[in-house]
């Protein structure tokens, strides 16, 4: 794999979330086939790792960290680990504070258990374990908090908490410790188990490639891929191992314009059934921080997430600390019984029918997608045709096939707009309006033809006139922009009005 | 004053739990063992008949709280994984405590991620009984009680001391 291809400058700081972000950077020469240039604004700049590059960017940091503080690497890593891998916090942490930071990344204990060990010195000459009550073990390992326990009663811990997925975060049995099993204690504990071990490597490089804030796993299936970016905007990313594309941030299908939020929102409810979407909805909530999906089976509002540890407000999804000690007040709690004394039945009626609308649209132009693949053959075969009857040349007739490739990328980005325009909330036109006057005014610039035309939904007819024109001067990505926006625009225009798609699918058939 | 030993003749149990005790882990035995011989004051703890992982567990109301004078049944049960996944416990007399709720299901933080196997079937009941004596509305289960327990504690007090007498009774 070529670096310099798929790599570039990063850093750019763009002031938010803005969709004329997304096509800055067009390249007109190079969008021959739009999907694979890299130097488009909506590719994020990133490579694809194997594990073992991966291990390298883990170590380069640890280096780093060794380089300025006096820790030995297994420290370093867990300290890292625990804080983002960011080397310049650690190292401020550290003079900060050293005791803190290693009783915050869980290497080392707080003072007052230690004070208790001695009275348990005398069991521990017998070799007892406390947690399986036999004697006569010859070694009770112990982590740095020194609470001693069998080596077959670690085992059996380990597994317990590996079965949970477990494995970074692998607590001493000791209630109340919070003491992390280091890595090197873990695979003394369970080296006599090659499946186990294997299980333990899985998650391991599972945690740590998640607690790295620059590195995703590839959402192929079974793909080993990692994937570095520094980008911090919801841009797309192309495996090259397994060509899956994704979106950088959220690791969903790239999904611009909708939010990485939104569309988990969207992609949750479409992906299951309307019974199982209402039950997932009615019965469980996503952590706050990990997004795991939770499922409250019983127990106080106080929920720990069991894979990222966060402690959270079931009702407020507020940190517990902030619950903790002060006077426990819930104002969504509250809310909700007023929200349920409403016709709940006719709401969840209005809901749904509002969610298949969009929920269809989406749907059609996804299969759409699918349809403009043959579009794209036939097309090819025109082309043959046309350069056999010696109708112009190969070159002439590129814009045909260009044509189509932006198709299919508006397409795609129109399918996004949906779950965008299903949630936009408060005064939608008015929003919607205003942000499209904005670009559209940004736009100006451009000599762009009768772009006015938006407006009453022409638009969609210009893909024709665009296709006929041979001239390589015309701006693909503004057009693009504009089309964008008025399909933004339209989306919401048309909402509930029968036949808006319609017309996108006769632009696909008129080219 | 009800004596929980005269429901549950410490003696029989101790004979009946040594026939079935040869599956069991030795941790499980070793703790029945002490729980049968050195019973906690207040709790009683007893391994069903037909299945030793399986407790009927007593406690009596602390005489600090609204649950003075009554007697509590729950039911214990330790799972396959135990000591390395907390035993299940329930209460099984209706009581009126904001930790608890409807369903007799506790909220206890050792019971859920709390839970360490160098704790004890011993520990965890005397949480609970510490939990009766000290309700926490703070983190509450049952809602309601909760609400009530904050907005007004001397009504709420009485009606746990109502509960206690309707339902509490040996």
């Amino acid at each position: 794999m070529d670096d310099e291809d798929m790599s570039c400058t990063s850093g750019d700081d763009y002031g938010g979330y803005g969709d004329e972000d997304y096509y800055n950077e067009a390249d007109v020469d190079a969008a021959d086939d739009v999907e694979v240039t890299p130097t488009h604004s909506e590719e994020a700049e990133y490579e694809c790792l194997t594990v073992s590059q991966v291990e390298r960017v883990f170590l380069d940091g640890v280096n780093q960290l060794i380089a300025r503080i006096p820790v030995n690497d297994k420290c370093a890593r867990t300290l890292l680990e625990a804080n983002q891998w960011d080397v310049e916090r650690v190292v401020k942490l550290y003079r900060q504070d050293r005791t803190d930071l290693f009783r915050r990344s869980h290497i080392d204990a707080r003072p007052e258990p230690k004070r208790k060990l001695s009275a348990t010195s005398g069991v521990k000459a017998k070799g007892y374990c406390t947690v399986c009550a036999m004697e006569g073990h010859a070694e009770l390992p112990h982590l740095a908090c020194g609470h001693c326990f069998c080596e077959h009663c670690w085992k059996s811990h380990v597994e317990s908490r590996l079965s949970e997925g477990v494995a970074s975060r692998i607590e001493c049995m000791e209630s109340n410790c919070e003491v992390y099993a280091p890595q090197e204690f873990v695979l003394v504990i369970i080296k006599s188990s090659p499946a186990l071990k294997q299980k333990y490597d899985r998650f391991l490089l599972r945690d740590m490639v998640n607690s790295h804030p620059h590195l995703k796993f590839c959402v192929g299936n079974d793909c080993q891929v990692i994937i570095r970016s520094t980008e911090a905007k919801p841009k797309r990313v192309t495996c090259l191992a397994c060509h899956t594309s994704s979106c950088v941030r959220c690791g969903a299908d790239y999904h611009a314009p909708t939010s990485c939020d939104t569309i988990r929102q969207w992609m949750t409810k479409c992906a299951d059934d309307s019974e199982t979407a209402n039950y997932i909805s009615a019965h469980t909530k996503d952590c706050p921080q990990c997004h795991s999906c939770i499922e409250k089976a019983g127990g106080c509002n106080h929920i720990q997430c069991t894979r990222c540890r966060h402690h959270f407000c079931w009702m407020c999804f507020g940190d517990w600390k902030s619950h903790g000690s002060e006077y426990y007040e819930c104002s969504r709690y509250k809310e909700n019984p007023s929200v349920a004394a409403e016709a709940n039945h006719v709401k969840a009626r209005r809901a749904l029918e509002k969610y298949l609308h969009y929920f269809e649209r989406f749907e059609n132009h996804s299969k759409s997608l699918k349809m403009e693949e043959e579009l794209r053959d036939k097309i090819r075969k025109k082309i043959d045709d046309k350069v056999n009857e010696h109708n112009g040349t190969w070159i002439d007739w590129q814009y045909l096939h260009k044509s189509v490739s932006l198709l299919t990328k508006c397409r795609y980005t129109l399918q996004y707009t949906y779950p965008f325009a299903y949630y936009l909330t408060g005064s939608p036109r008015k929003n919607l309006v205003s942000f499209l006057k904005t670009n559209l005014a940004k736009m100006r610039k451009y000599k762009t033809p009768k772009t006015h035309n938006w407006k009453t939904g022409h638009i969609f007819f210009r893909f024709d006139i665009f296709g006929l024109t041979k001239s390589d001067k015309i701006e693909i990505e503004e057009y693009y922009k504009i089309i964008l926006f008025g399909i933004l625009y339209l989306v919401y225009e048309q909402s509930y009005k029968p036949k808006s798609c319609d017309r996108l699918s006769h632009t696909g058939v008129g080219l | 004053m009800f004596t929980l030993s005269a429901h549950f003749p410490p003696v029989f149990a101790h004979v009946h739990f040594c026939r079935m005790a040869s599956q069991l882990p030795r941790r499980i035995i070793k703790e029945t063992q002490r729980l049968l011989a050195d019973p906690v004051p207040g709790i009683s703890a007893n391994p069903d008949e037909s299945n030793a992982r399986y407790f009927h567990v007593m406690i009596a109301g602390p005489d600090d709280s609204p649950f003075a004078g009554g007697v509590f049944k729950l039911e214990l049960f330790l799972p396959e994984e135990y000591p390395m996944a907390a035993p299940k416990v329930r209460f099984m007399t209706k009581i009126y405590h904001p930790n608890i709720d409807k369903l007799g299901r506790i909220c206890l933080d050792i019971l859920k991620d709390k839970w360490s196997p160098a704790l004890q079937i011993r520990t965890v009941l005397l949480s609970i009984q510490a939990l009766l004596s000290a309700p926490n509305p703070e983190d509450p289960l049952a809602t309601d009680v909760a609400e009530q327990w904050k907005t007004n504690e001397a009504e709420a007090i009485k009606t746990a001391k109502q509960w206690t007498l309707s339902y509490a009774q040996a």
